[in-house]
């Protein structure tokens, strides 16, 4: 499939980007710190961990997935490699989504990476067992962090959308403009309870912006469930239900932004 | 013999929004390329050869008029897997090696395994890239190098019709030569060549036909032959009577004539009957004629003839 052999090329080139390692490294060093931090303040140990995990694999995969993706389109326009590539029998509509196949690799393979590393962390961090036990009875004697899985997942999910987005900006917008419009709109849709009350408003234009931007807008903030799961006292209700919906709205969201983004590269001249 | 490429009334206009300014890089552009040839597109930098193979290669889409490639409309997807592009410049993925790009290239064609292998290594032999080149990174290439590697790539998919823009320009006499011969030897495998070139020469020596553009607008087609037909004939005179009315009376039988020393005229006339009367006049001013020389008309004549005639019309 030629959107796949697109797909693979934009990984190959992306992992050439030094500022891809860069992130990942820093973010893996910081996953590294939470138990020394957390031993610094034994009470609080699993808690700071599991925040800064959460946090690290976050930012730093809002960082990849912007940096990575903002470049995927532009880079080839003004390199002009694109004219060797749509001369060939390559529909617009398949190098936008290998672009995007290529993003979204990108962006599994960097929070893969984060995650296992946070997720072997918790682990170990939970075990009862010491080596001194049997290298075997310490390895199996921890409780597997589901609820850290799901934390990794949502992240995923919401960086595969925001993925979406800056693939669809890239087909018009430069890659700075790209940077500050995909940056901000994922500032204001992680903002969701307060763009929600805005739609309340007794103003009626203050209202009718707030609407356009609560339903239209990404709802970022839907996939943050740190608060939830790292806090025993709080929980998600129905949370089967909740990680579905939040899944299909991501895959949803992503697929109508990847539409527009061919929509718009196909009357574009190159 | 059928077309390759007919081209009816394609026209291509830029508006600059800040100046309000509307700019035509191809003006109502008809032309007809048969299958088997090698056409030359000449024309001056920006005369509109880019954004006419632009056109019918879809990346860019015409303000209007109309084209069709081996029988089918332009921008047609399916027809791509018989045309191939070499770019201006080889704009390539740097960090690649020449295999791994032919390879790549071959994906987008479709060509399954192990056939595309085998088409990468054919290609490759075909543009004679050195062999320790093939599994090294772009980034080292020479120029000579990448544009071998950009034939190469034109050629993954064994096309019907090729679209080369400038493949030969900044080369070194050897590889120039041995691409010149790469690109001709295309013809007797009965592939089309879409030549854009500024290397008159070249052109001149493979191309049967060409056409040449200016402002977008087409000056003139034909074959080579066509173009340049016409010997022109250099006549020098000596003698100290060239100045006692000798100018005049030849310059009124052959207008291209000009003083080019003291005692020296140069005439220069395409009309092989004019040149007894030329003696006549010249042994009647007791004057003698030093050199009669017969002089083809290149292909640069031509092109620079026919654009400074239209530029002057403008």
């Amino acid at each position: 499939m030629v959107a796949i052999a697109i797909a693979r090329q934009t990984v190959r080139e992306a992992l050439r980007r030094r500022v891809f390692w860069i992130f990942l490294i820093v973010a893996v060093f910081l996953i590294g710190l939470g138990p020394v931090l957390g031993f610094l303040t034994p009470k609080e140990s699993q808690t700071i961990m599991r925040s800064l995990g959460l946090a690290v694999i976050l930012l730093a995969g809002l960082f990849i997935t912007i940096v990575t993706c903002i470049y995927l389109i532009p880079v080839e326009i003004e390199r002009r490699t694109i004219y060797t590539v749509l001369s060939k029998p390559v529909q617009r509509f398949e190098f936008v989504l290998g672009k995007f196949l290529g993003g979204f690799a990108i962006v599994f393979l960097s929070i893969a990476a984060m995650g296992a590393v946070f997720l072997a962390l918790v682990y170990f961090q939970g075990t009862t067992r010491g080596p001194d036990a049997g290298v075997l009875v310490w390895l199996t004697s921890g409780k597997f962090p589901k609820e850290m899985v799901l934390g990794v997942v949502l992240t995923f999910f919401q960086m595969m959308l925001l993925a979406a987005l800056t693939i669809f900006f890239s087909t018009f917008a430069t890659p700075v403009l790209n940077f500050f419009m995909s940056f901000g709109i994922f500032i204001v849709g992680n903002l969701s309870s307060v763009t929600e009350s805005l739609t309340t408003s007794k103003n009626g234009l203050t209202s009718a912006i707030g609407k356009i931007i609560h339903y239209m807008l990404p709802n970022f903030g839907n996939f943050n469930v740190q608060n939830a799961i790292i806090h025993p006292t709080t929980e998600i209700s129905n949370q089967g239900v909740f990680i579905r919906n939040n899944i299909i709205y991501a895959l949803i969201y992503s697929a109508v932004l990847l539409i527009l983004a061919v929509i718009i590269f196909d009357r574009r001249e190159v | 013999m059928a077309a390759a490429i007919s081209i009816q009334g394609l026209t291509k206009k830029y508006v600059d929004v800040w100046q309000k300014q509307e700019v035509i890089a191809v003006n109502n552009l008809n032309l007809e390329v048969q299958e088997g040839e090698i056409f030359g597109f000449l024309g001056r930098n920006g005369a509109g050869k880019t954004t006419t193979i632009k056109m019918l290669l879809g990346l860019v889409f015409p303000t209007a008029g109309d084209a069709t490639l081996l029988g089918k409309a332009m921008g047609d997807n399916s027809v791509k897997s018989q045309l191939a592009y070499l770019p201006e410049e080889t704009y390539f993925y740097d960090s690649m090696t020449g295999w791994d790009l032919l390879d790549y290239y071959g994906r987008l064609f479709r060509i399954p395994e192990p056939e595309r292998s085998r088409r990468v290594q054919i290609c490759l032999e075909k543009v004679r890239l050195q062999k320790d080149a093939w599994r090294r990174s772009i980034r080292g290439y020479s120029k000579g190098m990448r544009q071998r590697t950009g034939i190469a790539q034109a050629l993954i998919n064994d096309p019907k019709l090729l679209f080369l823009d400038e493949p030969t320009s900044g080369l070194d006499p050897i590889a120039h030569a041995e691409l010149r011969e790469i690109v001709a030897s295309l013809k007797d495998e009965g592939k089309t060549v879409f030549l854009s070139s500024h290397q008159l020469a070249d052109v001149e020596i493979i191309c049967s036909r060409v056409a040449i553009i200016h402002r977008g607008k087409l000056l003139t087609t034909g074959t080579i032959k066509e173009l340049t037909a016409g010997e022109r004939t250099e006549i020098v005179v000596q003698g100290k009577a060239v100045t006692n009315g000798l100018l005049g009376k030849l310059q009124a039988l052959v207008p291209d004539t000009e003083r080019t020393g003291s005692d020296t005229l140069m005439l220069r006339t395409e009309d092989d009957d004019k040149i007894s009367a030329i003696i006549d006049i010249v042994r009647g001013a007791e004057a003698h004629v030093l050199s009669i020389v017969p002089h083809r008309r290149a292909l640069e004549d031509v092109f620079v003839e026919t654009v400074r005639r239209e530029e002057a019309s403008a």
